[in-house]
């Protein structure tokens, strides 16, 4: 062999050196992160001429329908070619910032108060002031509440999304199991509402069918605890507090109740339906809800539905808490026809839409003249209705701020809550834990 | 000089300056850039722009400032982050033995020349071919504490008639999200195996027979050496996409209770409902090192048995 076939010979990768490059190629492509892996999610490209529009999934197929063909009929209406795609909500987060990254943002889009805090700090979003003042004069006015929500101030000094719908929770209960223990009236605390789900209870049936799990609806129990006086934050919503003799009281009430196993099995790896489950398949006494269940009861269940009465979320010893939470439509700052962007979602916001859209859906008013739609003649949507007059804002009494949101995104109550019961750490310990986590939250944003 | 004295236009121009070896090895060289330049664009630009990330405050939409270890230094205070650590390793080492014991022991018995084995073998090929989606919110309702089929089974056949909340507590949750993985992962491994098992020369089992040897002294020094380098390979595969695998917890647990399921793709999750996308970013990030040893661990047993 001469010695340039030689050298060929040395340097020519063996199948097994291939095969373990491939997997060290394999191996760093797979280190990639999530959010690199977002990055290159389906795209949605705007083409010209097109108009896309992300809305956001409800529980209610109808209503989600309903919005779908509007938006269709209102293209077809006034040559646009529409693109209307449904988006889990709970999956809208990570959808807008794989689209930001890769500038493919909608032309508009449904989201909740948080996404609309966090893009407005990045001003990802166009200021929509002008339509937002147009909409209230047409139609009497914002509710203060929801106009109060979206302050300016807020926002990076400008209104930066238009609110089509109050999201809350309403208090559910099963009537004819608290008839069955002689309570006939809704609790009006939350040390009622446990004495009455303790009452209440039988085999195979828990009172509170509250989540305790890291999703959105285990952040009632933030509510809960600044009902009892708790607070997250200080009133500068720089420094969080959530160590204080409030906040224990509040956790040896949830203790109690975990110990009288009022919370059903799963509870603290609930996914977000899974309060919805256990009402609708008969485990759960009590629970808080925006509206979907009784959509779902109406639809399979009327037995259910005709025996589950309605109330506003209980008070704690120091407060009533229960916020809500306006749904608002945006637009992008990346898309090329603000105007016709806005003119979609002024359409939508037509009161011959709403009517019927509301009927549906599970959304509380934002405009005054909404209060006499006929949808809110009912028990939960007129609760909704009622948190709107009577609201508490969102995130109060606590600053509602981008520390806020992350403390909420970070599920800190939930898991405080998960080390007590499920770890066994004491009270004041899983205490401790939660205000270091919070401090380290709070630090970023200081 | 002679050499001063050889015309210019007689020399050889371009390639054909260069050596036969040489011209060779730049065919060689262009032949292997297409491959090259995909690895970069498609793994190695993004491997680096992850962890560039990762010491920044970046967030969407915005370029972000060199924040040093800020974010890593974040990270490693958050409570769930040793939770997190742990529970990546036991997860990963724990599925992988699992299903290497399985795959291997179904390959094995799938090279048998059994009635219906190739009805056999399209069987064990469905969990691997089912949507991971579909299949952890199957085992979700199974683990289900009412009404989940585990349960049912348990107290219609009298073994035990209270209420195990298998997701719910400490000590059963990450067992339960490792039997579905492993479920959902072990036909890969029992597939692979068995295609290198087809590969392995039946002379060599013959002689051995003839020399005397058991079953299991066949199976121990012919079958294994023979399909160590699928073996290790397919660790290291399934090692990664486990680390990495977010669907089986997400869907099962939310990385809870407590943490007691969380791992480092279901923590780069919550990092990202902020938009924070320098938190995110250190979260994977901060893993690499583990793979990396394992990466390099088994490429050298692969290069070692060369």
């Amino acid at each position: 062999m001469s010695d340039r076939s030689s050298r060929l010979t040395q340097s020519r990768l063996s199948r097994r050196q291939m095969l373990g490059g491939i997997a060290g190629g394999v191996a760093a492509g797979g280190l990639l992160p999530g959010i690199l892996q977002a990055k290159s999610a389906p795209a949605l490209i705007q083409s010209g001429g097109k108009l896309t529009f992300w809305g956001g999934l409800i529980f209610s197929d109808e209503a989600n329908k309903m919005l779908t063909d509007t938006v269709n009929a209102w293209g077809k209406a006034n040559g646009v070619q529409t693109d209307v795609v449904m988006i889990n909500q709970n999956e809208t987060n990570q959808k807008v910032s794989a689209a930001v990254e890769s500038g493919t943002m909608p032309d508009a889009l449904d989201m909740g108060l948080d996404l609309l805090l966090l893009l407005s700090a990045s001003k990802q979003l166009t200021p929509v002031d002008d339509l937002y003042d147009k909409i209230g004069a047409a139609q009497g006015g914002w509710h203060e509440s929801v106009d109060a929500s979206l302050a300016p101030a807020k926002f990076g000094g400008s209104r930066n999304g238009i609110p089509f719908g109050a999201g809350g929770n309403v208090l559910f209960g099963r009537k004819d199991i608290l008839d069955e223990a002689g309570i006939t009236a809704m609790p009006k605390t939350w040390q009622e509402l446990s004495d009455d789900a303790a009452k209440a209870q039988k085999p195979g049936v828990f009172g509170m069918g509250f989540a305790l799990s890291n999703v959105g609806d285990g952040n009632l129990q933030v509510s809960v605890l600044q009902s009892y006086g708790g607070r997250i934050a200080d009133d500068a919503g720089k420094k969080c507090m959530i160590k204080s003799a409030q906040t224990k009281t509040y956790m040896e009430w949830v203790k109690a109740a975990w110990d009288k196993k009022l919370f059903p099995p799963g509870a603290t790896t609930w996914d977000g339906a899974g309060d919805n489950t256990a009402y609708l398949s008969g485990q759960a006494i009590f629970i808080a809800n925006t509206g979907s269940v009784t959509i779902k009861a109406q639809e399979d269940d009327p037995d259910l539905a005709k025996s589950t009465i309605y109330s506003a979320l209980p008070a704690g010893p120091v407060m009533q808490v229960s916020p809500i939470g306006p749904n608002v439509r945006a637009i992008p700052k990346s898309t090329k026809d603000v105007a016709r962007a806005k003119a979609l979602i002024e359409h939508l916001t037509q009161p011959d839409f709403l009517k019927e859209y509301y009927k549906v859906a599970i959304y509380g008013p934002v405009l005054k003249d909404q209060d006499d739609f006929e949808a809110f003649n009912t028990p939960v949507l007129g609760g909704l209705r009622d948190l709107v007059l009577h609201d508490t804002p969102p995130g109060a009494p606590d600053v509602y701020n981008t520390a806020y949101a992350d403390f909420s995104a970070n599920f800190v109550v939930p898991k405080m809550i998960q080390r007590m019961v499920v770890d066994g750490l004491s009270i004041d310990d899983a205490i401790d834990e939660a205000q270091k986590q919070g401090d380290a939250i709070y630090a970023k944003y200081a | 000089m002679s050499t001063l004295a050889t015309p210019e236009t007689s020399r050889p121009v371009g390639l054909a300056r260069l050596s036969f070896a040489n011209r060779q090895a730049l065919s060689g060289y262009l032949l292997v850039l297409p491959a090259l330049l995909l690895l970069l664009g498609l793994v190695a630009y993004p491997f680096f722009f992850a962890i560039t990330i990762s010491f920044t405050d970046r967030v969407v939409g915005e370029a972000g400032h060199w924040v040093g270890l800020k974010n890593f230094r974040y990270l490693f205070n958050q409570p769930s982050f040793i939770k997190t650590v742990t529970n990546t390793i036991v997860l990963v080492v724990v599925a992988d033995i699992a299903k290497l014991c399985i795959g291997l022991g179904l390959a094995v018995l799938l090279n048998q020349a059994v009635p219906g084995r190739g009805l056999m073998r399209a069987v064990v090929l469905l969990p691997w071919a089912m949507p991971g989606f579909i299949a952890f919110l199957v085992w979700k309702l199974l683990f289900t504490p009412i009404g989940g089929g585990l349960n049912l089974i348990l107290t219609d056949t009298g073994i035990y008639t209270g209420i195990i909340d298998w997701l719910g507590q400490k000590s059963t949750a990450l067992p339960a999200v490792i039997i579905a993985t492993v479920w959902r992962g072990f036909p890969f491994w029992a597939i692979s195996f068995l295609a290198a098992l087809q590969g392995v020369p039946q002379e060599l089992y013959e002689a051995a027979k003839i020399d005397g040897a058991t079953a299991w002294q066949r199976f121990r020094h012919i079958t294994l050496p023979s399909i160590r380098p699928v073996i290790l390979i397919v660790t290291l595969m399934s090692s990664i996409w486990t680390a990495n695998s977010f669907e089986n917890v997400w869907i099962m647990t939310q990385g809870g209770p407590s943490d007691a399921t969380m791992v480092f793709p279901v923590l780069a999750y919550f990092g990202m409902q902020t938009q924070r996308l320098g938190e995110a970013a250190a979260v994977s990030v901060a893993m690499i090192p583990a793979l990396l040893i394992l990466v390099f661990f088994v490429t050298w047993l692969i290069k070692d048995d060369d």
